[in-house]
């Protein structure tokens, strides 16, 4: 086997056709519109946020898998890209559950967002606290 | 791991390696990969830098619901997803350079390039005119913020974040169009990319899709938070 062609077939030289990525660009298009749509919907902010972030990630399935050619990628590079993910999600659930849980240790921090007051160090306006904690 | 290639590495090392094979690799296809698994390895670094970013958002919006719902109304929604838009197309156009370099079309490469720079431009002009908009408003970040009307604590942390996390971005943005014109006046009109051997088109080209994908997930969570 000569070197050439063996590059060629490690390279894996998928070409892609011009429809094919024009194809791609109208589904991101359309998926564009949906999420803009959705947020005007007035549905309450905790499903809008869940569909809004599940649109994103079917626009980045198309972004990643077409315009950044990993369905021909090496499965290696698949992994290596996916791992970086899966690192991220392991940060966001650790930070959210602490986040979420402070309460449940110790029950001085049992308003914690209240006691964020990191912000009202700076704006003297009277932001509404409301229920401002029974704690202190 | 690539022991057993060994022989056949030499034979193709030995007399007839191309040009633009650098001598510490066995083989063409090796250093292809490794450049290719270099590019992956950085886009991964690059992903966990922004989650950053992205969990400070989840974070502040978590201790400041009503800030983050009220805050978001003074954003633009229609220049947010004009500039969605123009990114999306300016991959398109990236994905395009790199197909036109398999084809061996220099020609296109470059025209490809030039108008995924002409997006990037009109990206960074709308996002002037959004920043311009806020510094007028008072809408900034920590102690400059001296805007009056939004209901809820600490909106200056909202624009914190705002501010953060689309300005990181917009230098990578910025970082992008650079690298492309280096690429366009450096490599690409010295002749050091072809059909054979465009790794290095194809990286950039990466680069700038993770930079699309980013935006992907920005517009909807700064500007259409509701």
């Amino acid at each position: 086997m000569s070197a050439s062609a063996h590059a060629h077939e490690e390279h894996g030289e998928h070409i892609s056709s011009l429809k094919s990525y024009l194809v791609i660009f109208g589904i991101l298009l359309v998926l564009t519109v949906v999420t803009v749509g959705v947020s005007r919907l007035g549905l309450p902010s905790d499903i809008s946020i869940m569909v809004a972030i599940g649109v994103a990630c079917v626009k980045a399935f198309f972004v990643a898998g077409w315009f950044m050619h990993l369905k021909w990628d090496t499965r290696f590079n698949l992994l290596v890209f996916l791992g970086g993910f899966w690192f991220m999600l392991v940060f966001f659930g650790f930070t959210l559950t602490d986040l979420g849980s402070r309460g449940n240790l110790i029950e001085a921090n049992d308003n914690f967002s209240q006691r964020a007051d990191m912000g009202a160090k700076y704006a003297e306006p009277a932001h509404h606290v409301e229920g401002s904690g029974g704690h202190h | 791991m690539l022991s057993h290639n060994e022989n056949e590495a030499e034979a193709a090392g030995g007399h007839e390696h191309p040009a633009w094979q650098a001598h510490h690799f066995y083989s063409g296809a090796q250093q292809k990969a490794s450049v290719k698994l270099g590019m992956w390895a950085f886009l991964v670094q690059e992903v966990l830098f922004f989650s950053g970013l992205f969990m400070a958002y989840f974070a502040f919006r978590y201790l400041y619901p009503d800030t983050w719902l009220a805050a978001h109304e003074l954003l633009d929604w229609r220049l947010g997803g004009l500039n969605t838009v123009v990114l999306l197309f300016s991959s398109l156009t990236m994905a395009l350079a790199v197909r036109a370099c398999q084809l061996d079309d220099m020609k296109a490469v470059v025209r490809y390039l030039w108008i995924t720079i002409g997006c990037a431009g009109i990206f960074m002009v709308v996002k002037y005119f959004e920043y311009s908009h806020k510094f007028h408003a008072g809408t900034l970040p920590g102690k400059w913020y001296t805007f009056d009307g939004i209901e809820g604590g600490a909106p200056e942390v909202f624009f914190a974040v705002y501010f953060m996390m689309t300005g990181v971005h917009g230098l990578h943005v910025v970082i992008g169009i650079g690298i492309m014109l280096w690429m366009i006046f450096g490599p690409i009109r010295k002749g050091k990319i072809s059909k054979d051997y465009y790794p290095l088109v194809e990286n950039v080209g990466l680069y700038w899709h993770l930079v699309d994908l980013i935006w992907i997930f920005l517009f909807p969570l700064l500007y259409l938070v509701r």
